[in-house]
């Protein structure tokens, strides 16, 4: 069994946004923090690039809405061109809310998978689970995650940092 | 974080069933505190998870039979459904000229009462009233049993209903496409945008609790279930600035989706040519009376769900009064509306749109109109005064009348507007032979789906709720204070 | 976050400023223009002057009658984010008893060249009689003017008060009936917008009508405020005032908020627009049938786009709207696109009726800049006076620290 890494236990948020500005600062890649809620200003004190989700939606959306307007377009000008309720075949007006939900749906559903797929989930299994105290980073605990793939990774000296930034307990995690 | 400080040191009791319905005064400076009582993370788990751990065996006999009695009326739906499939539209008392009645009146107070769930998720989120936190999930739930309910009326209510699939673009050996510019099918549209982005939204935030729940279970059934819907969640800081990107979004996009299935909606009717129906406050009416009705589903829920399920810390007495608040300001909104419908038929100099409100109001049908105008406009401006919109009681029966009242608007747009017609000699007075069945039916899916969510679903968004506690944020002074010398 | 953040006091306007001179500069203007728009309406330009002064007049109100609103709003939701903006507001409010007075040369002068009620007739007219008549007209008149310079004194004058007050006590007294009127006003001031919106802008066209017309001026009337009170902010931090109090998260909101109901005024927009081309009956579409030939049909065709779009596209960034060039550029950009909106609704019905009626065309005319600049240069004097005469904040606000510490997330 390989070593996934060290998992550092802390008390409340204020510790463990102490101890991820140490981590960050110390250089580490290859780690995380887990904690029951998304604590404000987190990202900065990991320093956490933002999420590329919204270019993906914007991307998406537009491309949605674009195909809408022209489905519209070409299904009732020049697929089957029928004259309803005297509108004319082209009347951009009617095609308004179409082409409106389907910008939103689009931009929904990438918000929507996007998530997930850049979070890489489901991931039914992580290394995290097997530890015991993990079980309440969804309650009240919280808790950073070195791993060993990291570059300068060293199991002491990731330990003696995490206990410094007054870790309640550091364990190892197998992979 | 000045919304979460206790401005009030006011003593409360410690009886977590009365502190919830202390009244507290308007602070002018600072903030109420949203969760009431010192609490900590693990309360906020504890008190939601409670009632989903019940062992199944356990559950209480009282809820037991709520659930049968909604299950009679599930079963009451079903049963209809088959009539309906097998007799077709003709049980209904539809008749020329009434040919739209209580299958769209019943489908526009569906649709509508979703809006307080989005409106809450998104537009309440965009605003950063973090008081939307304690009733989120079941306004959303809401929302979403509601829409189901809106869908299976209108699905059901075109006739040949096996031939529904017409409906969608489907590519098909005709070439034929539906026609994107008629009203019906962005009503399509909207709902079904609608739907699912209402489905995503709540499963985003369903996601977070369900691995609480997975990290809590004891049963085996449990740990599948929720491990499975929760996804592998691990809270992880990472996952959660996209996460938080992802939800940002999603109620980004869902607050224009709060005006804009109702809008849509009320496109079916405002652009066709019949006074009553054509006129163009249709749009923002409609959706102020979405949400108005909306809020009065939720507070007919919650009044009794949070003392039920003993939240009264997370729910206070704080939220109901909010949503009350909101009832009375989209009260007044509808009432405008009203008004102003009135106003332009007189000013308009049109006699066709001049009979149709002075029928509307003193013809066959004044007393629907009188119950929409007094349940709708007048039972609200109750709420004008603290006293009143602080009651419990007067609470719940005026959200009661609300939801009746909103039920009779969307009667008083069908029916009235229809049965005088342009020609005298078709008019008709309509009256509904099953269409009563439709509507217990309705009801009965609804709280059916409604306390299955209560039993199974973490009815608090959990991880939202531990983010207004004040020790959830970082800087919070109380860490200085404990770091000391540090 | 810092915990105890001193209270602002740079509040006051430098008398070095261009603020300070603000009064001096809006009076000329408004002496310039309004003497220009008005001494022409007794020669024979008079029906062009009286449009144009109109068209001024409704421009510049949107953004005092909008303040009027945003004022009662926060109030009532017990905003707490936006105190440190709210003096600009309250102050852009206070302006209106001026335009009871900028309205005596539409009541005196122009009734007849802007409204052909006043003096045609035909069987529908006929049927309107009860509500558009003179002596009905101008009653409703005085209701909206002295009513909202009322309320708008009022509230000024109270927040005014609490700047000056240290005991907790009395402040809350003010207060609580700040709360209670402002709980009164907010009807009131829903109803007469609207109803000005009807009397003085839908009455330009007597036949024709539409419920949601009130609702349309109020979307372009709270946007312009937005823009106006976000650019007048930022007029005051470049002449060095409340630099700390106001800062990139005020402005976020700000900008969120003039996105949202650039939205908002596309919404309502586009409901009416659908609601009357799918109806398509004649009594309705004269209204856009006026704006689609002589030139108009180019605003009408690119309204959409100027007005939606690109302010959607431009101010849906966080960037921009947490960056003051960017943002003011956006700003200036909403007023100008609001003027142009304004402009599309009063002066297609110009020349439509009367003697030499003819089909509308688009054609600018030197008046229009005229009385913009002067009706929007008494508002500018006024505005300045009292920006001069008060704290240029509400300093006593007893939430002022959390809105100097608001920050978004």
């Amino acid at each position: 069994m390989s070593s996934f890494g060290l998992l550092a236990e802390y008390e409340n948020p204020a510790q463990l946004y102490a101890a991820c500005e140490r981590v960050r600062d110390a250089g580490y890649t290859k780690w995380d923090a887990c904690s029951p809620f998304a604590v404000h200003g987190l990202d900065k004190a990991m320093g956490l690039k933002p999420s590329t989700l919204p270019w993906w939606v914007l991307g998406i959306a537009i491309s949605g809405s674009i195909f809408m307007f022209f489905f519209q377009i070409w299904a009732m000008v020049y697929a089957y061109p029928f004259i309803l309720a005297g509108k004319p075949l082209f009347s951009i007006p009617a095609y308004v809310p179409c082409w409106y939900e389907a910008t939103v749906l689009s931009a929904c559903l990438t918000a929507f998978f996007g998530n997930w797929a850049l979070n890489g989930l489901p991931r039914y299994h992580h290394p995290a689970f097997s530890s015991r105290s993990f079980a309440r980073v969804t309650d009240d605990k919280f808790f950073i995650m070195i791993e060993s793939r990291d570059p300068q990774f060293d199991a002491t000296a990731a330990e003696a940092l995490l206990k410094d930034t007054g870790a309640s307990s550091v364990e190892e995690l197998e992979d | 974080m000045a919304n979460a400080a206790p401005s009030t040191s006011l003593a409360l009791p410690d009886d977590p069933n009365v502190r919830g319905d202390i009244v507290l005064e308007d602070p002018i400076e600072g903030r109420e505190p949203l969760v009431r009582g010192d609490r900590d993370f693990h309360y906020i788990t504890e008190a939601v998870c409670r009632g989903n751990e019940l062992p199944l065996m356990k559950t209480p006999s009282t809820f037991v039979f709520g659930l049968l009695l909604a299950f009679a009326g599930f079963l009451l739906f079903g049963g209809y459904v088959g009539w309906l499939f097998w007799e077709g539209p003709g049980i209904w008392g539809n008749n020329n000229p009434v040919s739209w009645a209580w299958d769209i009146v019943n489908f526009v107070f569906w649709v509508g009462i979703g809006h307080a769930g989005t409106l809450i998720s998104a537009i309440l989120y965009l605003f950063r009233q973090k008081w939307r936190m304690g009733v989120n999930r079941y306004a959303e739930a809401m929302t979403i049993f509601a829409v189901i309910c809106a869908a299976s009326c209108v699905v059901l209510h075109t006739g040949r209903i096996w031939l529904d699939y017409f409906l969608f673009p489907i590519p098909n050996q005709m070439q034929l496409w539906p026609n994107f510019r008629s009203p019906l099918e962005w009503d399509v549209f909207a709902v079904n945008t609608y739907f699912t982005v209402s489905l995503l939204f709540w499963f985003t935030g369903l996601v977070p609790d369900f691995a609480t729940l997975r990290d809590r279970a004891t049963v085996k059934w449990r740990q599948l279930f929720y491990g499975a819907l929760a996804l592998g969640w691990r809270g992880s800081a990472r996952h959660w600035v996209t996460y938080e990107k992802a939800y940002q979004i999603l109620a980004a996009f869902s607050a224009p989706l709060v005006l804009s299935v109702h809008s849509v909606v009320s496109f079916d009717f405002a652009v066709s040519q019949l006074p009553g129906w054509h006129t163009t406050i249709f749009p923002p009416y409609f959706v102020a009376g979405a949400i108005f009705g909306g809020f009065a589903m939720v507070q007919n829920l919650i009044i009794p769900a949070r003392a039920w399920l003993g939240l009264k810390d997370i729910i206070t007495i704080r939220h109901i009064e909010n949503m009350n608040k909101i009832i009375l300001l989209t009260g007044s909104l509808v009432g405008y509306a009203y008004g102003m419908e009135f106003f332009v038929a007189a000013y308009s100099g049109n006699e066709y749109e001049g009979f149709t409100f002075i029928n509307r109001a003193f013809g066959p049908y004044w007393w629907a109109y009188w119950i929409m105008l007094s349940c709708n406009v007048l039972s609200p401006q109750l709420f004008w005064f603290k006293k009143l919109r602080t009651n419990l009681y007067l609470s719940w029966i005026v959200a009661a009348l609300v939801n009746t009242g909103m039920w009779f608007e969307r009667f008083v747009i069908c029916v009235t507007s229809l049965h005088r017609d342009a020609l005298p000699s078709s008019w008709e007075y309509f009256v509904p032979r099953t269409e009563v069945l439709f509507l217990l039916g309705t009801f009965g899916l609804f709280l059916f789906l409604f306390l299955l969510f209560i039993r199974f679903f973490p009815v608090i968004a959990i991880s939202e709720v531990k983010t207004i506690l004040p020790q959830a944020n970082p800087h919070w002074e109380g860490y200085a204070h404990a770091k000391g010398g540090h | 976050m810092s915990h105890h953040i001193e209270k602002p006091t740079d509040i006051t306007v430098p008398p070095t400023s261009l603020w300070a001179k603000l009064p001096m500069i809006g009076g000329a203007l408004a002496v310039v223009g309004l003497g220009a728009t008005l001494g022409s309406a007794f020669g024979h330009d008079k029906a062009r002057a009286m449009f144009s002064y109109l068209f001024a007049y409704e421009l510049v109100l949107s953004i005092a009658l909008g303040s009027l609103g945003f004022v009662l709003i926060q109030h009532l939701v017990r905003a707490g984010w936006s105190i440190t903006v709210r003096r600009v507001a309250e102050t852009a409010m206070a302006t209106l008893p001026l335009f009871l007075v900028l309205w005596i040369p539409i009541g005196l002068l122009g009734l007849h060249e802007l409204y052909p009620w006043t003096h045609e007739t035909d069987e529908i007219l006929e049927r309107k009689r009860w509500f558009l008549s003179n002596g009905f007209f101008f009653g409703r008149a005085g209701l909206y003017l002295v009513g909202w310079s009322v309320l708008a004194i009022f509230l000024y004058r109270s927040s005014v008060k609490i700047d000056s007050l240290t005991d907790m006590g009395e402040k809350k007294k003010v207060i609580h009936l700040i709360w209670k009127v402002s709980a009164a006003g907010i009807f009131f001031y829903a109803l007469t917008q609207s109803f000005q919106a009807i009397d003085w802008l839908m009455g330009l066209t007597p036949h024709w009508y539409s419920t949601i017309f009130g609702l349309y001026y109020f979307a372009g009337s709270i946007l312009a405020m937005y823009a106006f009170v976000s650019l007048a902010t930022m007029a005051l931090q470049r002449a060095g005032m409340i630099k700390k109090a106001v800062t990139a998260e005020h402005y976020h909101d700000l900008g969120k908020f003039t996105f949202g109901h650039t939205v908002f005024w596309a919404y309502i927009a586009v409901s009416q627009l659908i609601i009357i081309w799918f109806g398509n009956i004649p009594e309705e579409t004269e209204y856009y049938m006026a704006r689609m030939g002589g030139g108009w049909e180019i605003v009408s065709y690119a309204l959409p786009v100027t007005n939606f779009f690109i302010p959607f596209l431009y101010l849906v960034s966080r960037h921009v709207k947490r960056h003051r060039t960017a943002f003011a550029v956006g700003c200036i950009y909403t007023l100008v696109m609001r003027v142009v909106d304004v402009y599309w609704l009063v002066l297609p019905s110009y020349g439509a009726h009367g003697e030499g009626a003819h089909e509308p065309h688009l054609a600018v005319h030197w008046l229009d800049v005229a009385a913009v600049v002067g009706v929007a240069g008494a508002f500018l004097a006024v505005f300045g006076w009292l920006m001069n005469k008060n704290k240029v904040i509400a300093i006593g606000d007893p939430r002022l620290e959390e809105s100097l510490a608001h920050e978004n997330y």
